[in-house]
């Protein structure tokens, strides 16, 4: 176990970060042995994710064919890999995507659908559809492509922010190509939730005794004859524990699924709650506090809040802009251990893009690559970051998840693949290196 | 020559204008000459700590992971209508409306749990507490009739 001496913890890895990345990598390295120390601020930007994990979007089949994306997540990274040479999937190779999936399908197992051979292809709540590699079991059964029969889209009398109606004429475009036909209804709440209310609010609310059933019970009320499976809200309850899908589904009489969410998301605070408890399971000791490690090195004490932390190897998981990993304050910079940020224009990568003014790399036409939204660390094919000249920084610091540069991470579909890929690549590595 | 226009009126400030103004303008220092003017319209001098705090809030993206984890944004049924990212974003930019927020901003039991919960880094509770002292000494605001403004009640 991580040993708390007088000087403060002694650990193996230090993981900084606590999203995807740093708990896939602190869980990795956990599972080779090491004794691990996660520090991290906050809840980062998994917290504000759809709650689905995707890998790498197919390509030719988006964005107005999604229901073709048939090809599994391992054959669509390499397809992004073959068009984005600066994308990490390419710098680093997709030999270990499989195993790295398999693993964080494992440890949040509890969470999450079994994964199948094809992508799920997931309504979200603006009526398109994206394909997941993984998605969280409250989705599975909204699946587009295992839907039998018609799909009810379950509007909740009151709650504005889901519109049963645009979700349904959304999905309509997919039943000429294999989809559901889409019905919308309005379900009355049950008394004891506030309609108004935030949607985590309304999450815990449907936790409560006798307010799923009520639930499903009104929805069965409602529901078009045949009716296959209902999507609901992304608000089907925070802990997966009170089984607000399940239960909903039993009262309604057919399998119930919640879209995917845009911000604020509870299948996102679902998931990044899942990783801190995971990591606690593990023995993995969470330290709530930012790092700021200056020119520290690995194997020296950094001040976690207070708490000096001596770890013999280090993995940098801060995420990007929400995330705080890279900032931007005039330029862009790395706030935790002053790395070099690297924006990318096209295929002419350097450091000195970085330097510019943040507002000069955005580029009009918004299909077009932004070097703004792909800046980030180098890294070599360890994951080791790289300074400006391309050398290693240290034999013992990694990066994982966003704070790796050369993908557009927020928009382009592989956000929370490349944070599982790179945390459990950086995690074994520094679980190796820490020996 | 324009320049000697230019030069010639900036001659007349320096010389004549500005000791002539400084001679006959009202004592004391600005911020005594602004509160004198303005405190009275329910407008309070921006001071460094308010600006550094407006700073730090300007942080704020409106993610809502801070209220996931706030008890008074569930109790507090203002908070919970207006959001607490708006609380303390909307208010730190116009004084005149902060008092309006006072009830809303004394409910905070600064038990500083949403600090951990900002992503960007918003230093929430500082912020909140900041801005309760600013209502707290803020003058009530007068509506143009001359009848202090209407206050938020909590239902």
């Amino acid at each position: 176990m991580t040993a708390t001496t007088p000087e403060g913890l002694q650990a193996d890895v230090l993981v900084v970060g606590g999203g995807m990345a740093g708990a896939i990598a602190a869980l990795a390295a956990r599972a080779a042995g090491a004794r691990v120390v996660v520090a991290r601020r906050s809840p980062g930007a998994t917290a504000l994710s759809s709650g689905a994990i995707s890998v790498a979007p197919h390509r030719p089949a988006h964005p107005d064919e999604p229901l073709f994306a048939r090809r599994g997540p391992l054959d669509a990274a390499r397809a992004v890999a073959a068009t984005s040479p600066d994308h990490p999937y390419a710098r680093l190779g997709l030999d270990a995507l499989d195993d790295a999936l398999a693993f964080a399908a494992r440890e949040l197992g509890g969470l999450l659908a079994p994964a199948l051979e094809r992508p799920r292809v997931l309504a979200t709540a603006f009526g398109s559809a994206v394909s997941a590699a993984l998605c969280q079991r409250s989705m599975e059964a909204g699946d587009l492509l295992a839907v039998r029969g018609p799909l009810a889209v379950a509007g909740l009398a009151g709650h504005l922010a889901f519109d049963a109606g645009l979700v349904a004429a959304g999905l309509a475009r997919f039943a000429a190509r294999g989809g559901p036909r889409a019905h919308a209804v309005a379900v009355d709440l049950p008394a004891v939730v506030a309609p108004a209310a935030k949607p985590y609010d309304l999450a815990r609310a449907l936790e409560a005794p006798g307010a799923a059933e009520e639930l499903g019970e009104a929805l069965r009320g409602v529901l078009p004859g045949g009716a296959g499976a209902a999507l609901l809200p992304p608000v089907l309850g925070l802990d997966p524990a009170a089984r607000v899908p399940e239960r909903v589904a039993a009262a309604a009489g057919l399998p119930v699924a919640e879209t995917l969410s845009d911000v604020p998301s509870v299948p996102g605070l679902r998931l990044q709650r899942a990783l801190d408890d995971r990591l606690r399971e593990a023995g993995v000791v969470i330290v709530t506090a930012a790092v700021a490690a200056g020119w520290a090195a690995p194997g020296e004490a950094v001040d976690a809040g207070g708490t000096p932390v001596r770890a013999s190897a280090w993995v940098l998981a801060t995420g990007r802009f929400v995330g705080g990993g890279v900032a931007r304050r005039g330029t862009l910079f790395e706030p935790a251990l002053r790395l070099p940020v690297q924006a990318a224009e096209g295929r002419e990568a350097g450091v000195h893009l970085a330097a510019r003014p943040a507002a000069s790399l955005t580029v009009r036409d918004r299909r077009a690559p932004q070097p703004l939204l792909s800046a980030g660390l180098r890294v070599d094919a360890g994951l080791r970051p790289l300074d400006e000249r391309g050398r290693q920084v240290h034999a013992c610091l990694f990066a994982a998840g966003a704070v790796i540069g050369g993908h557009e991470q927020a928009t382009d579909g592989t956000g929370l693949g490349v944070a599982i890929l790179t945390g459990w690549l950086a995690g074994r590595a520094a679980a190796a290196a820490a020996r | 020559m324009p320049s000697l226009r230019a030069l010639a009126y900036l001659g007349w400030r320096a010389v004549v204008a500005h000791p002539l103004k400084r001679a006959f303008r009202q004592p004391g220092t600005g911020l005594e000459r602004f509160s004198a003017a303005y405190v009275s319209e329910g407008l309070v001098p921006t001071r460094t700590e308010d600006r550094a705090v407006g700073e730090a809030a300007s942080a704020c993206i409106a993610c809502g992971l801070c209220e996931a984890g706030c008890d008074l944004a569930r109790a507090s049924p203002e908070v919970r209508a207006l959001g607490l990212h708006a609380a303390f974003r909307l208010y730190s930019r116009s004084a005149t409306e902060l008092p309006l927020a006072r009830d809303a901003l004394a409910a905070c039991a600064a038990c500083a749990g949403c600090d951990a919960l900002c992503p960007t880094g918003v230093p929430i509770s500082r912020v909140v507490a900041h801005l309760h002292a600013a209502a707290g000494r803020a003058p009530r605001a007068r509506a143009p009739g001359g009848r202090p403004a209407p206050q938020v009640v909590p239902a």
